[in-house]
């Protein structure tokens, strides 16, 4: 199975090689080609996904023994490993991509005929980079993937994308590379703390030995938190910087809604649907498990910045006309709801939060799926320029319709299975953040409706009906193709499957996310003791037996 | 001393140093023959090629040849070996580069010079003495001189090589004011046994010896392009043909950072980061590491000439390195086994060395319709679509350049920041790790500028048609550059184990009767303590 796991993580770029190296390929062989890796790929994570251990809390399909080290030695020294892994919070998320990259292909079936071989190539280089850094159990192998994820989407955005693509793709590029190098220090300092306090003074780049590491330092300091420098504090702001950026949370998001407009409709959905989750998958991995009391520490403005972000998100949604830009700003909103989840610091909000992030993946993938299929045949996205699509294509408003229902967190379908849990573990911490939320999610059902209300039903509107200054004045629009109903026939029966069974998804998530709230109670006891007894003691060590606290309150 | 261990030592420094004698002497044969004899340019190229690999066997030849660390004025340790080896190496890529740069009757004395240059390099790497340093740096200044102005004799190479001329013996002197205070204070040239000396309490005296480091640090600064003496940099680079731009931006680079280890890091080592005049040195470092990486970053932001662009970049380059050097006195010979500055110096130089000489390689193979040579970024419009394998190579070395992992320049930038993070623990790390922060907002900036010329290659339209020229030579040695940069970047562990020999190398004090290595112990404790991977003896 550790075969197999890498395997997967490089199948796509032997996809991405072929389709550069072979000469002469056309539009309709590229396109085949690039199904097909992508199939394999998610055939790939299916396995991987029946193989999946849900009650086992360490990294599963990793080479080596179970209590590490993982992986194959890369570099010798400093002892960078070649480590992939999945566990419960990120096993969803590896198979959320191999979903969405089926979509993103099939997106772009017909509306992609120029330098097709390099489009799908990039767009299977971008699979590599992100299932790479969900399975990735090193450090330095989870930077290298998260930054080697930037150089497809800048080259898509950058040569596929709408008329301002340029300034999209290098803003996207800069202002992502500036928060990621930040991160990279903070990850640096981790490495270094670990090493310089640890008992044994080991040099690892092993997450997992990090995590663990980590929370049992005996060094004093490490479990204060009075000033920002204090060692927690500075290093969860390191982290913080590039994390944020990718969420993103307010105000970092100014790059979101440039790049989601201007990048192609594959990689909106791809932008949208999992390199967001790569943020909120970082915060949760590194910030909350490495230095949860930072994060209890900047608990105020974290929750701040994420409340803001939800009634900001929802308010900027609403003044939009562009249906891309609304739910470019959705995800602002809904992003902000993920975070809130994870800063309860319980195990309520913890679940809520990694379930959200593959909920959003498929809901917003799903909405971008849609307004891309009417961006091909109306060449706008001006809610007032499209009308009453119901009307055109039935099938295309139920996708629609329905995936807006799931992201507007409507009860049975995967949204609500999110949000509530998110909301419940947030009113256990802070009630005044968690009621400012729930006006962010009746905001998020307004916008929603709103926009259903204006292009689904109604008469039918279409641009080049009353004015035909286009070329393609009165040309019947092509009904919907088969490839279309592809993409977004799989993301609806998620969205509902995850809305009415979601134990299977809780069950595997649940370990995990116990496991770093463990950790977070840990810690938030040392500095406790700390506090209290000034002469700080160093905690006991992480017992065997992990909280298995379910969602009762569900 | 007895006169047998003088006639011994003599004997191996001599050894030791035969690959600079053997370029030296190929040097000297070809300016003389040259208004001899009638050879064409290639057959000079070829004979300094055959001059070079017969200098590398000569290097290997001596490996194991290893004079008296405190009567030796050569040291033929890793950092010796190592950096001379790859001086070598990048000097068969520069021949490459260089092999059509002469016109036919000054070949014999453009040659001649580069190889003069070769050998100083090598010199400066494997001095163990101030004098022989000097020796070294001068080696590599005087002949640039010349090669600023023999291949072209034109108003602006004259004007390149006139302000480098001046600047540059201004530099010298300089340095070689702050090498007499360090001669003074100490009484002896051997950079082994001042290194032995500076252990006892005030030695050298504070307010002395901080004048010898500020000396030393600013000739040096001139070689390696650091704020304060960087501003000639740009001018020169724009004004001479880009293969001795190439050369002016790697071999002046590495010798200087050499000559910093072993004048002053490794001398200053064992002091400790608590020493006056050491803390003091780590503010010096640390100001002209943030004054020369941001200048660089900023005003590389605002140009639009290829080769003044890349000018700003190397200053830039040189700030991280500063960044390195900066950790490497913070850490001194205590610092822990993540990365030693020296050692993450050290490697970002040989990064440094495939990107940018695969950059200026590239730049210098296309060639305008009119048959000029590139010169500013815009001409490079739309190459990605009418040469894409060259485009690839130049977007390889960029995004190398700019820090992009799996490139190789990422790995430079990783080792030098983590270096600055583990330099120290404390209250004293804390002025550190906000150097790394401001470094890595740098290098964030920076992205811009390699970004920027991406852009332009991949996704504007072609303004005119670019050809390739410069024949199998040029494309062998851009290739090669631009391939490591992903390779070495992929698979990094046999620099990087070069690297850290070659560090603690240059923190080791061998024993004083030659036998039974005694190296700095607290280094070689730590060293063991820490990292899993068996970690080599220094001699």
């Amino acid at each position: 199975m550790a075969t197999l796991l890498a395997v997967t993580v490089f199948l796509p770029l032997i996809g991405a090689l072929v389709l550069v190296l072979t000469p002469g390929l056309d539009k309709a062989s590229s396109r085949r080609i690039a199904l097909g890796a992508s199939l394999a790929t998610f055939g790939a994570c299916l396995v991987l996904l029946a193989g999946f251990e849900p009650a086992v809390t360490t990294p599963q399909f990793a080479y080596g023994p179970d209590a590490g080290p993982y992986g194959l030695s890369w570099l010798s020294r400093p002892d960078v490993r070649f480590a992939l892994g999945l566990d419960g919070l990120s096993i969803w998320l590896f198979v959320l991509t191999g979903v969405l990259m089926i979509t993103a292909v099939l997106s772009s079936w017909e509306s992609i005929s120029d330098r097709a071989p390099m489009y799908y190539a990039f767009l299977l280089a971008l699979e590599t980079g992100l299932l790479g850094l969900f399975g990735a159990l090193d450090v330095v192998l989870f930077y290298i993937f998260f930054e080697f994820t930037l150089i497809p989407l800048f080259f898509l955005i950058g040569l596929w994308g709408g008329p301002e693509r340029q300034r999209a793709s290098i803003y996207f590029f800069l202002y992502t590379l500036a928060g990621s190098l930040l991160t990279l220090l903070g990850v640096i300092a981790l490495v270094v703390v670990h090493m310089q306090y640890s008992p044994d003074h080991r040099l690892t780049f092993s997450i997992p030995e990090l995590t663990r590491g980590l929370a049992t330092l005996p060094w004093p300091a490490w479990y204060q938190v009075d000033s920002w420098t204090s060692p927690q504090v500075f290093i969860f702001l390191l982290l913080l910087a590039g994390f944020a950026v990718k969420v993103p949370l307010f105000p970092f998001h100014t790059w979101l809604p440039l790049a989601h407009v201007e990048a192609p409709t594959a990689g909106s959905i791809v932008l949208a649907g999992v390199l967001l989750k790569v943020g909120s998958y970082g915060l949760i991995r590194f910030n909350m498990a490495m230095t949860p009391l930072g994060a209890a520490a900047l608990f105020p403005l974290l929750a701040t910045m994420a409340v803001v972000g939800i009634i900001y998100g929802a308010l900027a949604a609403l003044a939009q006309t562009d249906m891309k830009r609304l739910v470019a700003y959705s995800s602002v909103s809904h992003m902000g709801f993920i975070v809130l989840g994870m800063l309860a610091m319980n195990d309520t909000g913890m679940n809520g939060s990694i379930i959200q992030m593959v909920n959003h993946g498929l809901t917003t993938g799903a909405l971008f799926a849609c307004v891309g299929v009417l961006y091909d045949r109306y060449h706008t996205r001006e809610m007032n320029a499209i009308g009453g699509i119901w009307n055109r294509f039935p099938l295309l408003a139920f996708f629609f319709v329905f995936s807006s229902m799931g992201a507007a967190a409507l009860p049975g379908l995967n949204g609500f299975v999110g949000e509530f849990p998110i909301l419940v573990g947030m009113f256990a911490e802070s009630w005044v953040a968690a009621s400012l939320a729930t006006i962010g999610m009746i905001l998020g059902a307004f916008y929603l409706l709103l926009m259903i209300r204006r292009v689904v039903f109604g008469p039918l509107v279409e641009p080049g009906s009353h004015d035909d200054h286009e070329g393609h004045g009165h040309e019947e629009p092509r009904p919907l193709g088969w490839y279309e109903i592809a993409a977004l026939a799989p993301l609806a029966a998620l969205i509902l499957y995850i809305g009415l069974f979601p134990e299977p998804f809780f069950s595997r998530i649940r370990p995990a996310a116990a496991d770093i709230v463990q950790i977070m109670n840990l810690e938030r006891d040392a500095n406790a003791r700390a506090i209290a007894a000034k002469a700080p003691i160093a905690p006991e060590p992480i017992e065997a037996s992990v909280s298995m606290r379910t969602l009762e309150s569900r | 001393m007895t006169l047998q261990l003088a006639y011994q030592t003599v004997q191996q420094t001599l050894l030791v140093l035969s690959p600079e004698i053997l370029l030296l002497a190929a040097a000297l044969v070809m300016m003389t023959a040259a208004p001899f004899v009638r050879v064409s340019r290639s057959g000079w190229c070829g004979a300094s090629a055959v001059a070079l690999v017969a200098s590398l066997l000569a290097l290997l030849a001596s490996r194991d040849v290893h004079p008296d660390a405190y009567a030796g004025s050569a040291v033929n340790d890793a950092l010796s070996f190592y950096v001379r080896l790859f001086v070598i190496l990048t000097g068969l890529v520069l021949l490459g580069l260089a092999h059509r740069e002469p016109p036919e009757d000054r070949a014999a004395e453009f040659f001649g010079s580069f190889l003069m240059i070769q050998a100083g390099a090598m010199l400066v790497a494997s001095s163990n003495d101030l004098i022989l340093l000097f020796v070294g740096l001068e080696l590599v200044s005087i002949p640039t001189y010349l090669l600023l102005y023999l291949s072209r004799r034109t108003a602006t190479t004259q004007e390149a090589a006139t302000k480098y001329f001046f600047l540059s013996i201004f530099a010298s002197a300089l340095l070689l004011y702050g090498l007499t205070f360090l001669y003074g204070l100490t009484g002896t040239t051997n950079l082994r046994a001042l290194s032995v000396l500076t252990e006892l309490p005030y030695v050298p005296h504070l307010s002395l010896g901080l004048l010898a480091v500020v000396f030393i640090m600013a000739g040096l600064c001139f070689r390696v392009a650091a704020v304060p003496l960087h501003f000639y940099a740009p001018d020169v680079y724009q004004a001479s043909p880009v293969v001795i731009a190439a050369l002016l931006s790697w071999i002046p680079k590495v010798v200087g950072f050499v000559a910093m280890i072993r004048a002053l890091t490794s001398v200053l080592a064992f002091k400790g980061p608590q020493d006056e005049l050491v803390h003091k040195t780590v503010l010096l470092c640390w100001i002209i590491a943030l004054a020369t990486m941001t200048l660089g970053n900023a005003v590389a932001l605002l140009q639009s000439d290829l080769k003044r662009l890349f000018a700003y970049s190397s200053i830039a380059h040189a700030g991280y390195l500063m960044v390195g050097i900066t950790a490497a006195f913070a850490g001194g010979s205590n610092a822990s086994g993540f990365y030693y500055g020296t050692e993450a110096v050290l490697f970002y130089l040989a990064a440094y060395a495939f990107m940018t000489l695969g950059a200026f390689g590239i730049v210098l193979a296309l060639r305008k319709a009119d048959g000029h040579p590139v010169a500013t970024i815009d001409e490079l419009s739309g190459l990605g679509w009418s040469q894409p394998v060259v485009a690839l190579g130049m977007t390889l070395c960029l995004l190398s350049l700019s820090g992009i992992p799996p490139l190789v320049g990422f790995f430079g930038k990783l080792q030098i920041f983590a270096s600055a993070f583990a330099a120290t623990t404390g209250d004293d790390a804390r002025s550190l790790q906000l150097l790394a922060v401001l470094g890595v907002l740098n290098a964030a900036v920076g992205a811009f500028y390699y970004l920027r010329i991406i852009v332009l290659m991949y996704f504007k339209q072609p303004s005119e048609p670019v050809q390739v020229v410069g024949g199998w030579p040029v494309a062998a040695a851009t290739g090669t550059c631009a391939t490591l940069s992903i390779v070495t970047g992929l698979y990094s562990t046999p620099i990087s184990r070069a690297c850290r020999e070659a560090a603690i190398a240059a923190n080791v004090r061998p024993a004083a009767d030659g036998e039974a290595a005694s190296p700095a112990v607290a280094l070689q404790t730590r060293v063991e303590a820490v990292s899993t991977a068996p970690t080599p003896t220094a001699e």
